[in-house]
């Protein structure tokens, strides 16, 4: 039962000698929903491929709930479904029989569970429609549909939310964080957003240069994606001296103020103080740290970004 | 497993064109028959005066073979292109099947219309004799059958060959410019090679002078090469 739905050791591929993915250890632990984070061009594709079958490791080993997926290809993805990169679909096919190509190569699928997948993606009223008149969303959404179609233990989504609009993110988003509660699923969800990958997953992987970074819960990664706050005041300078004083950790970048408080009371407190010494206060902001600094500060001790 | 994998071959080409494709080419061939027949009657009845039925089925074979180059190549193509289109290999490949499976399912999916495709040329044949006027007691079912099925049968190691490329190619120009060169070579192969050159196998015609002779050398280089194109799309990286 301890055992993880994935474990990736010394995961390698090389393409043209150059390592694409590059010593990847990682694990996904049943009813995760794992974020696998990246730049474009980090690996994470590759990796899901390899985790897919679909290409093949130039060393290491995947274990798909504890079965090599080399040896025992079938029996693995028996129980995976998967969504990678752009949604595969027949343009020509209605949604129904798009899913029923599908269900003819699978074991023992009731056709009633194709009602059942359109109808968790919300596609019920569109189901006889030529899938080529669909918009992205919606085949995106057939693709999710596709890769649950068997009734899945764990769902490999490769950039779910790639090109789709505001709704049609959240929409996705929705759809993915009820999953391993409602069906049980353990789900592994790639992207190159933090903000995106944030709001869903319970445990993050960063990969970066084909090289896994980090790897640890979200409540890890949100401490060191720590917020400071910002300020916007009519003297700079000054107000930086007097925080300095005051015996906060204060910077200063010639226009505006940095702080990384330790809460809230000391935010209010800091502007207490700026406002009792007649500092005008434009702005308070707080500024997420982005994918692109924690990527900054994990690599920069290996100088290699 | 494999018929699963066939029948969610057959329900991919719904509404596709390749069905029309499959009946074009037998309507092509007894068309152009038709036609051939039509305008010179009396001299190709002259010629063919002691075996009219033999005479007309082997002008439909001399018509069938290089359309059958030509179908073979247009239809793997088309039947992989379904998959190639959307980049749906990816998500083919990702199903619980074996990578051997889809092959064939591709392989079968072609061979299998262009069965139907012959089968349909042979019964165009037919009613073109017998709207000729040609005695139907006169026909030699045994002929017919042969002059149809034996070329299909010599034309295996191109249908796996044409399914092999056009399945591992994204681009489908190259496949369809060596089905394309294989059509014009077949034409012209008739006496210059030996029974070595499989572009001749088609034909039937060979040192042995026995269609059964070319049927079989078809037969088994077409698992060679079905063999050869499987154990190189199992170990092709997919994109």
């Amino acid at each position: 039962m301890n055992e993880p739905i994935v474990h990736m050791e010394g995961l390698t591929k090389k393409l043209g000698g150059r390592a694409v993915v590059d010593q990847v250890n990682a694990s996904v632990e049943k009813g995760d929903i794992y974020g696998f984070l990246g730049p474009n061009g980090a690996g994470k594709t590759t990796t899901i491929r390899m985790l897919l079958g679909l290409s093949r490791p130039t060393s290491g080993s995947i274990r798909i709930f504890g079965r090599d997926i080399r040896r025992e290809r079938i029996a693995v993805l028996r129980k995976v479904g998967s969504l990678v990169e752009y949604p595969s679909y027949y343009g020509h096919l209605s949604a129904i029989e798009n899913l029923e190509a599908v269900r003819r190569l699978m074991h023992d699928v009731p056709r009633s569970r194709i009602d059942e997948v359109l109808s968790v993606v919300r596609l019920a009223k569109d189901a006889n429609r030529q899938v080529k008149g669909y918009s992205l969303g919606m085949k995106q959404r057939l693709g999710i549909a596709t890769a649950m179609l068997g009734r899945p233990e764990l769902l490999v989504l490769d950039e779910p939310t790639n090109g789709l609009d505001p709704a049609g993110i959240l929409e996705m988003r929705e759809l993915i964080k009820s999953l391993p509660a409602e069906q049980g699923v353990t789900v592994i969800v790639s992207s190159h957003l933090l903000s995106e990958v944030e709001q869903m997953a319970t445990r993050v992987g960063i990969i970066s240069k084909g090289r896994m970074l980090f790897e640890d819960t979200i409540v890890e990664l949100r401490r060191k994606a720590r917020s400071r706050i910002v300020f916007g005041v009519s003297d700079p300078e000054g107000a930086w001296r007097l925080l300095l004083v005051c015996g906060y950790r204060a910077e200063w970048d010639r226009v505006k103020l940095f702080v990384e408080p330790g809460g809230d009371e000391e935010v209010a407190a800091m502007v207490a103080e700026l406002v009792r010494h007649e500092h005008a206060v434009y702005r308070v902001e707080e500024e997420r740290a982005s994918l692109e600094r924690i990527f900054l500060d994990m690599t920069r001790g290996e100088g290699s970004l | 497993m494999s018929i699963r994998v066939l029948s969610a071959e057959l329900l991919k080409i719904r509404r596709k064109l390749i069905w029309l494709l499959v009946a074009l080419g037998p309507g092509g061939v007894v068309g152009l028959t038709a036609l051939n027949y039509g305008l010179r009657l009396d001299y190709l009845t002259k010629l063919h005066a002691n075996d009219l039925w033999g005479g007309l089925i082997g002008d439909i074979t001399a018509l069938m073979v290089p359309a059958l180059f030509m179908g073979l190549a247009i239809v793997s193509s088309m039947a992989a292109g379904i998959e190639h289109q959307t980049n749906a290999w990816k998500m083919t490949l990702a199903l619980p099947v074996t990578r051997t499976q889809t092959f064939l399912g591709k392989f079968l999916l072609t061979s299998l219309l262009l069965l139907l495709s012959s089968t349909l040329t042979g019964l165009g044949t037919i009613a073109l004799g017998l709207a000729l006027g040609f005695e139907a007691s006169g026909m030699s079912w045994g002929y017919l059958l042969e002059q149809i099925y034996y070329p299909y049968a010599a034309i295996m190691p191109f249908i796996a060959l044409q399914v092999a490329m056009s399945v591992m190619m994204h681009n489908q120009a190259l496949p369809l410019a060596v089905g394309v060169a294989g059509t014009v070579v077949s034409v012209f192969s008739g006496s210059r090679f030996g029974d070595w050159f499989p572009w001749r196998w088609p034909s039937l015609q060979n040192e042995a002078n026995d269609p059964r002779f070319s049927a079989a050398l078809g037969l088994i280089g077409g698992v060679v090469i079905l063999a050869a194109g499987l154990m190189t799309f199992n170990k092709k990286d997919v994109k």
